[in-house]
């Protein structure tokens, strides 16, 4: 334990020497950045910046990776609460209450629960990452694609809760979206699937194109139709990002644990990051928050569920990094490719021979969040003003950021073309009360469920039943089938009731 | 050094508004000149293999020869023909290269494969490693011996790349000879390195210089290395050939560009490559991989040597 602090209270030196702490800020900003544009993930920024390290020393190197990995679980966040486009995948759970906050009037009070809960996961991940690191690693062994696909199939589920009125429609949208998400060359066996020999579709179409298109345009093509009004904000000027009182943070805080024990346990997960710790986390909060009736409709429990999770899949995400040398997440496989190519093999052995770089991961960890909270706090001042420009002029914008989303993923016009498409889809969708949100969980999340299928079903000799007898697997499978089946319970309840009240 | 950071932030976009332009406006001007932008170097795999090791270990010596950044982008699954999906369906103006492995090469054997060997040239094969069967250090299977034991009583999961690769094919010679062997896919390296360190696969197959940490962390340990001579640092390891098992398909890892790109335009980027292979800093590092000293193969002999290695793996691949 004191060795711990201790080689912490030296990580920490690392950090505050005046070249890494610049490196820091650096990588804290570009990754605010990278989350604001829908066109740019996570990863990719990551990537993007991997070779700018090559000439750097090691630690600035590591420290630059990090802090991009994490202010780029947060920024996304305010582009889903004040535009309805989400920066990143990760910031599709916040459209639901985060802009029906936002929508409300209250979008300062819904950025100052995003930061708090981006800070308090951070915070509670980074803990668990340094004093923990050892035995907590051996959980994400345990983990096989039974265990990776149970959880994805409960967040898929999760749809029910996210499905509003009707149960038909919430399903007929994530089957279509498991649908676009087949389109391309399968996964497992290399098949080509309604490409129609068309090139572009075998390449598949990316989840970014369905997910800006949809979100994005469809909400713009939705006020062209109902005519644009500014947002109901009386002075807008005077607005600034609200930090929740301690009372309200103490009526959440299990929302605060749930949320941050599911980011750091996905983090862990070799098959997961920040994305599926972002709906997952809102499932659960859906499922056993003490308000799930009311989440949907603006309340801070659907902001701090998939945030604070997000944020602590970081911490989550490192320990296997650096105790095995396994990438808990896209981001962290990238960081462990900085550390290989400064000739640092990270594993077991690491802690003996270069523990002093480690920490100084850990601790820019730390001093990161609090970086990226400072520079949030004042930046959202700024950015709630947003909401006093005319609709018009926003939806404008919008259109621009998701135009050129669609095409900088892939540099490929047909993209542009696809997004048109989602977006009319999008709009169609809301317009006969269909919900979105089903069809891109879909095209997020149906690809990574058929592949960890698949695997297990070939691991396990086609033994349907392994997901169901595994004891991790097992109880996961149980509440989301139970989630699904819930709904259709209590309509039965519903209807039994109201016969015996007509009779 | 900020300037610098910011500039590459800004690039995507500024990028994304000039390929808009070259591609619509002045397609001759940008013929001029090769090249005058940003080459997209296509990885078929996830982060942290060995092909991603490659690609990060060349692109910033290649930035240096070619004087153009080399963004690195890495597109995994169906055993590497959704990245290479992407190098094939953008234009054939050299701008967008890619990683091509012997795995994505074995994918030929199945005439159902919707790509020809046709579609691509090779600008040259950067590195050859051999491979191996390892097991986890704490592992009841210890040695090869007791593998060709359990393997006749219960069948035993062998992680690999994915179907049809030469990790498949080693898995299929093995069946053959009356072991219960499963080939489990993971494209993902850090799912198949997971597989083997919690138990849920039996065996792994993969180059050695791929998982040197995994070695030097004492985590695994090689049982079979498929080479026609013992490996100098691994003496204790049996090699294939010596067992009576005549199989070694090399993997390789090669730049491939798409067919039909000027041959000034191949020959540029395999000179560049060359250069590369050259200097001590690759062969140190060839040499920390575990590979083949004399790895390097440019554009020239890349094709025949491609046809060579695919001859191979026919000889050996099941007859349907």
């Amino acid at each position: 334990m004191e060795g711990i602090l201790s080689n912490l209270a030296v990580g920490f030196v690392h950090v505050f020497q005046p070249v890494n702490f610049l490196v820091l800020a650096i990588g804290i900003i570009l990754g605010l950045l990278v989350a604001v544009l829908p066109g740019l993930t996570l990863v990719m920024g990551v990537v993007l910046a991997l070779p700018f390290t090559y000439s750097m020393e090691v630690i600035p190197a590591i420290i630059l990776l990090t802090a991009m990995y994490i202010s780029g679980t947060y920024a996304g966040a305010w582009t889903s609460i004040l535009f309805h486009v989400p920066g990143e995948p990760i910031d599709v759970p916040l459209l639901w209450d985060g802009y029906q906050m936002a929508r409300k009037g209250r979008a300062a009070q819904a950025l100052g629960w995003t930061l708090l809960s981006a800070f308090a996961g951070g915070m509670v991940a980074a803990v668990v990452m340094v004093l923990l690191a050892q035995p907590v690693a051996r959980i994400a062994l345990t983990f096989s694609t039974p265990e990776y696909f149970a959880i994805l199939f409960f967040g898929l589920s999760s749809v029910v809760s996210l499905g509003g009125s009707s149960l038909t429609n919430a399903l007929i949208s994530l089957f279509a979206g498991l649908l676009i998400a087949t389109v391309g060359v399968d996964d497992t066996y290399g098949t080509h699937r309604f490409t129609f020999n068309v090139p572009i579709l075998s390449d598949g179409i990316d989840y970014l194109v369905v997910m800006v298109g949809a979100y994005g345009l469809g909400e713009v093509f939705l006020r062209l139709e109902q005519g644009f009004k500014s947002v109901p904000l009386d002075a807008v000027g005077k607005i600034r990002t609200r930090l929740p009182r301690l009372r309200e943070v103490l009526a959440t805080k299990m929302t605060f644990l749930r949320g941050s024990a599911t980011g750091i346990i996905v983090g862990l997960v070799p098959g997961a990051g920040a994305t599926v710790s972002s709906f997952l986390s809102y499932g659960i909060e859906g499922q056993y928050g003490r308000r799930r009736q009311k989440l949907g409709t603006g309340i801070p429990e659907g902001i701090i569920a998939p945030q604070t999770a997000a944020t602590a899949s970081v911490g989550g995400a490192i320990i296997p990094l650096v105790t095995m040398g396994i990438p808990g997440s896209g981001a962290t496989a990238i960081i462990l490719g900085a550390f290989l190519l400064h000739g640092l093999q990270p594993g077991p052995q690491v802690f003996q021979t270069s523990s002093h770089i480690i920490y100084a991961m850990f601790a820019s960890v730390f001093v990161g969040i609090v970086v990226m909270c400072a520079i949030g706090y004042f930046a959202t001042k700024y950015m709630v003003k947003v909401l006093a420009f005319p609709e018009v002029i926003v939806s404008a914008y919008v259109v621009m950021m998701c135009i050129l989303g669609a095409f900088a993923a892939r540099n490929n016009i047909t993209d542009v073309w696809l997004v048109a498409i989602f977006g009319v889809l999008g709009y169609l969708f809301e317009r006969f009360k269909f919900p979105i949100t089903p069809l891109v969980l879909g095209v997020i999340l149906g690809p990574l469920a058929e592949s960890s299928f698949m695997t297990s079903m070939i691991s396990y000799s086609n033994d349907w039943t392994v997901f169901f007898t595994r004891p991790i697997s097992g109880p996961i499978m149980l509440i989301a089938i139970l989630t699904l089946l819930y709904p259709v319970f209590r309509r039965m309840r519903q209807r039994m009731k109201q016969r015996i009240a007509s009779q | 050094m900020k300037k610098d950071m910011l500039s590459n932030g800004f690039h995507g976009i500024c990028s994304v508004a000039l390929v808009a332009l070259a591609g619509t406006i002045v397609p001759a001007s940008a013929q001029d000149k090769y090249p005058s932008r940003p080459i997209e170097l296509v990885v078929p795999w996830g982060p942290g293999g060995g092909a991603d090791q490659l690609a990060r270990k060349i692109a910033p010596a290649l930035e240096k020869e070619l004087k153009v950044s080399l963004p690195v982008i890495n597109v995994a699954g169906a055993t590497g023909q959704t990245g290479l999906n992407k190098m094939l369906t953008s234009p054939a103006d050299g701008y967008s290269i890619s990683i091509f492995i012997a795995d994505t090469l074995a994918l030929q054997m199945d005439p159902a494969t919707k790509w020809k060997i046709e579609d691509i040239v090779p600008a040259a094969v950067m590195i050859r490693q051999p491979s191996a069967f390892f097991v986890a250090e704490n592992s009841p299977l210890k040695t090869w011996k007791d593998i060709e034991a359990e393997a006749k009583k219960r069948p035993l999961k062998v992680a690999i790349t994915g179907f049809g690769s030469a990790d498949d094919l080693h898995v299929i010679y093995f069946t053959q000879k009356g072991l219960k062997l499963t080939s489990v896919p993971f494209a993902k390296p850090a799912e198949r390195y997971t597989a083997i360190l919690g138990g849920h696969a039996d065996i792994l197959y993969e180059q050695l210089g791929d998982v040197k940490s995994f070695l030097d962390g004492k985590q695994m340990r090689p049982v079979l290395i498929f080479s026609e001579a013992r490996f100098p640092a691994f003496g204790n390891v049996p090699a294939s050939f010596e067992l009576g098992h005549r199989i070694a398909i090399s993997q390789f890892r090669s730049i491939a560009m798409k067919a039909g790109t000027d041959q000034g335009r191949v020959k540029g980027v395999s000179d560049a490559l060359a250069k590369v292979a050259a200097t001590d800093d690759y062969k140190a590092w060839l040499k920390d991989q575990y590979a083949d000293e004399k790895s390097f193969i440019p554009a020239a002999g890349a094709v025949a040597f491609m046809k060579q290695e695919l001859e191979t793996m026919r000889k050996y691949a099941p007859k349907k």
